[in-house]
């Protein structure tokens, strides 16, 4: 991904090659739970791309000298201030179409790992163009899938497409539990997997050059492989190894000692 | 690859499945004495989708192509054994599909799901077309209790009268259920042919029906006498059938035999338990299936243990 990506790349890449549900895996609880029919699958999509752009751009432009410990809490917080104003209309009006299912799992689209992950992973680390592209077009992969799955949800569990009765003459209700949600996005993801070209052919990291530096002391969310130390050990979920090894002595655990390690 | 099924390969697979196929000749008969030619066609139907499936998978994933599978076969049999007679064709045929395409084939086939596939079609079944899967009104006529079946009778807390002649009914599986499972005397029978071939196979199946009288034993769901309580519960639905034929699965079965016995026994307390608190007339596909998912946790326990552990582990442990 260079200075001049294009968004059919940028598209490519975060909508299918890193599909925020079928290949990142996160954002799975709401779509399994939620999405059962496809009005539902619309308006948690739509929450979620709304929520996922306007925090990478906060986070873009105001978060990157933060310490990542503030910024994690700063996400909610902007994704509560986004999602509140929805959940306050759907009690106004008491949506009947919408289930109650629907109005638990909205807010916890405000935490939802797919923003957790794009803003860690792209948005504090890049320019502004490519946190839009980013968040932009994983929103739009995440989409994809959320509209399927409703549909295909509702019209196998409930014979009705957006409401509309379709009289098929066999409904599985199986589908509008999360078990057949979670095996509709299994084969999804197999087949997503079967026909995209192999990963080792793909270029997957941002150029260093777009990356800028972090404060020193912290350290990122999810670690790849590449990242270990040189003496083969990693900051696991941004924990240096000495502190964690300083944690667990004040709690009565040594790992160097003998007894400590057959404790 | 589930431990049970690492030193099987596809001729022992074919010896193995042929033995159950065998057996399955006996519930297939039943259902024919009692229910007449729709049985048949039943298990016709459940057969050819679950075969057909299979090679369809096998075009799809560019394998070859898998005809006249004996596993595929056996799913097939299995799942239209344990549905009424009068079920519509499409509710074996979509549990065939299901176990075939969702939980036997993307797992590498037979010898490497961790579950058994016919018990996942039957509960797959259950969930989808309950109002039909324990619907038994239709087809047996002169049984015992007319078109009521032990389990809604064991399920509504009815007690029941168990005279000597009603035994002789409820155990031949002249009562309302499953086609195929009914009779339990055909069942004791099954497990003896399977004594003889596989005895280790039926250590599982031992503790599991301990468990579940150890469980009638505490937990009655009638104000009845143990007997009746023992002869309703264990002669009702499946639980018989599937002791016979799904706990005793090579595949999903541990290799040890104290594994075995857990096995068997956790899987008659979650079958019991769910009698006793869930919704379902017949849950022991789903009790199955639990037990599948529990079994690497189970076996990775009982091996930390010094006792039942690997030797070369007990020498480690003497040598600290």
């Amino acid at each position: 991904m260079n200075n001049s990506i294009s968004f059919i790349d940028a598209l490519k890449k975060g909508a299918v090659r890193y599909n925020p549900v079928l290949v990142q895996l996160v954002g799975l609880c709401p779509v399994i739970a939620a999405s059962t029919t496809f009005i539902q699958a619309v308006i948690l999509s739509a929450a979620m791309c709304a929520e996922l752009l306007v925090i990478s751009v906060i986070a873009n432009v105001l978060m990157k000298n933060l310490p990542r410990w503030i910024r994690m809490p700063l996400y909610l917080l902007v994704g509560l201030a986004i999602v509140c104003p929805v959940l306050y209309w759907f009690e106004a009006y008491s949506l009947s179409g919408i289930s109650l299912g629907m109005k638990i799992y909205l807010p916890l689209t405000a935490i939802n790992s797919v923003v957790a992950v794009h803003c860690e992973q792209v948005a504090v680390k890049s320019d502004l163009k490519l946190t839009v592209y980013d968040a932009a077009a994983s929103g739009i992969g995440g989409t994809a899938i959320f509209l399927l799955t409703g549909a295909v949800r509702e019209i196998l569990g409930y014979s009705t497409f957006a409401g509309v009765r379709l009289n098929l003459p066999v409904t599985l209700k199986g589908m509008t539990l999360p078990f057949g949600c979670l095996i509709f996005l299994g084969f999804l993801a197999a087949g997503l997997k079967k026909i995209l070209p192999s990963a080792e052919n793909v270029q997957t990291e941002i150029p260093s050059d777009k990356i800028k530096e972090e404060p020193q002391a912290e350290t990122a969310d999810i670690v790849p492989e590449e990242e270990h130390k040189a003496d083969g050990t990693a900051d696991v979920f941004g924990i240096d190894e000495n502190e964690l090894e300083d944690f667990l002595k004040t709690v009565g655990i040594d790992l160097n000692s003998e007894e400590g390690s057959a404790q | 690859m589930a431990n049970g099924a690492e030193k099987l390969n596809k001729s022992s697979t074919r010896s193995i499945y042929g033995d159950y196929l065998l057996m399955l000749t006996v519930p297939c008969f039943t259902a024919y004495w009692y229910y007449g030619v729709r049985s048949l066609l039943v298990v016709a139907a459940s057969v050819a989708s679950a075969v057909i499936t299979d090679m369809l998978a096998g075009i799809v994933i560019n394998k070859k192509i898998n005809t006249g599978d004996p596993g595929s076969i056996f799913t097939g049999a299995a799942i239209a054994m344990m549905m009424p007679s009068g079920i519509p064709y499409y509710v074996p045929v979509f549990a065939s599909v299901f176990a075939v395409a969702v939980v036997k084939v993307p797992f590498g086939g037979s010898l490497k799901a961790p579950f058994v596939p016919a018990a996942a079609g039957f509960a797959f079944a259950s969930v989808c077309f309950s109002d039909k899967v324990f619907d038994y009104t239709a087809g047996l006529r002169g049984s015992l209790f007319g078109a009521t079946s032990l389990g809604s009778m064991l399920m509504s807390g009815r007690a029941v009268y168990i005279g000597e002649s009603s035994v002789y009914d409820i155990v031949g599986g002249n009562v309302a259920g499953p086609m195929g499972t009914g009779c339990a005397l055909l069942m004791v029978a099954c497990a003896f042919y399977l004594l003889i071939r596989r005895p280790k196979a039926l250590v599982s199946s031992v503790s599991f029906i301990a468990v579940c009288v150890l469980m009638v034993a505490l937990f009655p769901r009638v104000t009845a006498s143990f007997r009746t309580n023992l002869v309703s519960e264990l002669c009702s639905g499946s639980l018989l059938f599937a002791a016979v034929f799904f706990v005793t699965d090579p595949v999903t079965q541990p290799e040890k035999i104290i594994n075995k016995i857990i096995y068997g026994a956790v899987c008659g307390a979650i079958c019991m338990a769910m009698r006793l608190l869930g919704a379902y007339e017949e849950p022991v596909c789903f009790a199955v299936l639990l037990a599948n998912a529990f079994r690497p946790i189970l076996d990775s326990a009982i091996n930390n243990i010094p006792q039942f552990g690997k030797k070369a582990s007990r020498k480690e442990v003497r040598a600290e």
